[in-house]
């Protein structure tokens, strides 16, 4: 097994790249109750950012992180007060086609705006590698690991020690009694959208130098998240985390034992599978879906 | 009475249209929405009366196409056979997605929906060995009602409205009889509707069965009137949106909406496409952002659809004394 070094540092690269993703969207998805189907375009829209910004001014991907972390905050906002917002209380399906709508649309206008061609950032450092043992690891994944990990952990605190996080998560378990509690629930969901947009943006500058950016590229990563959500539990960031992890584990060893041709369909069935065995994911409480669903 | 009306000037108008005009370019539009227009009924038997919101019904499309095109291409069987066995194997899968359901609520259900088509997608576009790959398949020629290679566009337009008219009936019987009053309860309110004895389950079951059969008679049929399958195409997310869309403008959970709001959508695009499309525009996508504002906007402030604001109209007027 001369191979397993590299399969591990795989594994743990491309899951902290996938939690990244599904922080934000369990967020969204644990205290507003939405499946935000529009997720993968905010993605799509920071890989371009990160694009344009490193081609017109060359601003470097990581100077860009920084420098739009403003503007992802006003983007979040924005989105929900015009899009989200309205639509907070209303059904499960108006949600859903809302979001679905919302992607569509803003899909098309990547589109049309700037056309189906595959882009890339090159940075100096693209192709540099770094040997550990037997594994070799690109260094810009190695910064996104890291990131990730960063992310997931303060918005893991914040969720659980600052007063905020705590008034979001109360929101979570029971609207309609944090209401009666004094809790402004509207201005916690706008709260919520916007941090889980922003999230997903950084997210998207992160990953413009180690993938390509097209229209549709935030398709095949936000369905991975999905997986990452359900299987950790809606709403539980920790378990996302992990299981962003074990479905980059099913990911890399599937495309090592039977091809990467066929990799997609081995998470899209285990996807299937935990829906149906146990919606709740790994570690959240049985009939939890169910609530609120 | 207003909407049966309306039926009738709609089908006749279909069904008539071809002894007038004879430009092909009509003609082509006419097949296509009423082929969207029965998708998009068929997508509303789930999704409109039951409450079973699929954006997976490519899978039931792709697998209908599929089945014709692969039929007539590796065993020179008759395509109206391939619509019998995609019918088949669509309400086999239909079947199972239904139990699916009854684990599955809201979001959830969404999301098993899309992973499933996205599974079909993959294996008709690697599954070499049987489905030809990505390349996707040409559907051959070959002249004759039963092979049905038919030049004439009007013939088209008949032998598809023969099935558009089928997916109304459904929709009709759905509307009037006890069956699909049980079905509307299940959709308001599961709990409640099993509480009074309605076998939620079975009917919920059902109506998946119904709806993935049509479907796939119609991508059978668009397979053998478009003759090529593309495996990118017949599976794609887009696709099932589409039919879901068509639905939504035109009324969820009404009989001829999913027509109306497939007539429309059909048409608009049909213009956009002309006007923005061409070798080297870079503007094709625009209807498709249309699309998407217009799917926003209509779920918000006109969730009844089209034929939910005719009926308001016509309401109104009925009743002059509620007026003034």
């Amino acid at each position: 097994m001369h191979a397993l070094p590299q399969l591990i540092a795989s594994t743990i690269l491309l899951g902290s790249i996938y939690a990244l993703i599904a922080v934000g969207l369990t967020l969204i998805f644990g205290v507003m109750r939405v499946v935000n189907f529009a997720h993968g375009e905010f993605l799509m829209l920071g890989m371009y950012l990160a694009f344009w910004a490193f081609t017109l001014v060359g601003f470097d991907p990581y100077l860009t992180l920084v420098v739009s972390l403003p503007l992802w905050f006003a983007v979040g906002w924005a989105s929900y007060r015009l899009v989200m917002g309205p639509i907070v209380h209303a059904s499960h399906n108006v949600q859903v086609f809302t979001t679905v709508g919302f992607s569509i649309a803003l899909q098309n206008l990547a589109l049309v705006l700037w056309t189906a061609d595959a882009r890339f950032v090159r940075t100096d450092y693209y192709a540099v590698v770094v040997r550990i043992a037997n594994a070799a690891f690109n260094v810009a994944q190695v910064v996104a690991f890291g990131l990730a990990v960063a992310l997931t952990a303060g918005l893991f605190a914040f969720m659980r020690w600052s007063y905020t996080g705590k008034v979001m998560r109360a929101t979570a378990q029971d609207r309609h009694a944090s209401a009666l509690m004094g809790i402004d629930t509207d201005r916690v969901y706008a709260l919520t959208w916007t941090v889980g947009i922003a999230c997903v943006g950084l997210a998207g500058v992160l990953l413009a130098p180690i993938y390509p950016v097209y229209p549709t590229a935030g398709l095949q990563f936000v369905l991975i998240a999905y997986v990452a959500v359900v299987l950790g539990g809606l709403g539980d960031m920790a378990g996302a985390l992990i299981a962003a992890v074990l479905v980059a584990t099913v990911e890399v060893v599937g495309s090592y034992v039977i091809g990467t041709a066929w990799k997609e369909v081995l998470y899209l069935l285990l996807f299937i599978a935990i829906l149906v065995v146990r919606p709740a994911g790994l570690f959240g409480q049985r009939g939890a879906e169910a609530l609120g669903m | 009475m207003s909407g049966l009306a309306l039926a009738a000037v709609f089908f006749a108008g279909a069904g008539l249209a071809p002894l007038v005009v004879r430009d092909a370019f009509f003609l082509d539009s006419l097949v296509l929405i009423l082929i969207w227009g029965t998708c998009a009924a068929a997508w509303n038997v789930a999704g409109g009366y039951a409450g079973q919101i699929s954006l997976g019904h490519s899978a039931f499309f792709g697998l209908g196409a599929y089945a014709a095109a692969l039929l007539t291409t590796r065993w020179a069987l008759s395509p109206w056979l391939g619509l019998a066995v995609g019918a088949l194997v669509a309400t086999a899968i239909g079947l199972v997605i239904g139990y699916l359901s009854n684990r599955l609520r809201g979001p959830y259900f969404v999301l098993a929906t899309i992973a499933f088509s996205q599974v079909l997608l993959i294996v008709g576009s690697r599954w070499r060995a049987v489905t030809a790959g990505s390349e996707g398949i040409p559907v051959p020629f070959r002249p004759g009602f039963w092979t049905l290679g038919i030049a004439d566009k009007r013939v088209w337009v008949w032998i598809v409205l023969g099935l558009a008219v089928l997916a109304y009936l459904v929709g009709l019987y759905l509307e009037r009889a006890r069956r699909g009053y049980q079905l509307m309860a299940v959709r308001e309110d599961e709990d409640a509707a099993l509480s009074l004895g309605v076998p939620a389950r079975r009917l919920k079951v059902a109506a998946i069965c119904v709806s993935a059969a049509f479907t796939a008679a119609c991508g059978a049929l668009w397979a053998q009137y478009v003759g090529f399958v593309d495996p990118f195409y017949v599976f794609s997310v887009d696709l099932s949106v589409r039919f879901a869309l068509a639905t939504i403008i035109g009324g969820l959970g009404t009989a001829l909406g999913p027509f109306l709001g497939a007539a429309l959508v059909t048409t608009v695009e049909t213009y956009l496409r002309a006007q923005f499309g061409g070798i080297g525009a870079g503007l094709v996508g625009i209807y498709l952002i249309i699309y998407g504002c217009a799917l926003i906007v209509m779920v918000r402030w006109l969730p009844q659809g089209l034929v939910g604001w005719i009926a308001e109209r016509v309401r109104r007027r009925a009743v002059p004394g509620a007026a003034s």
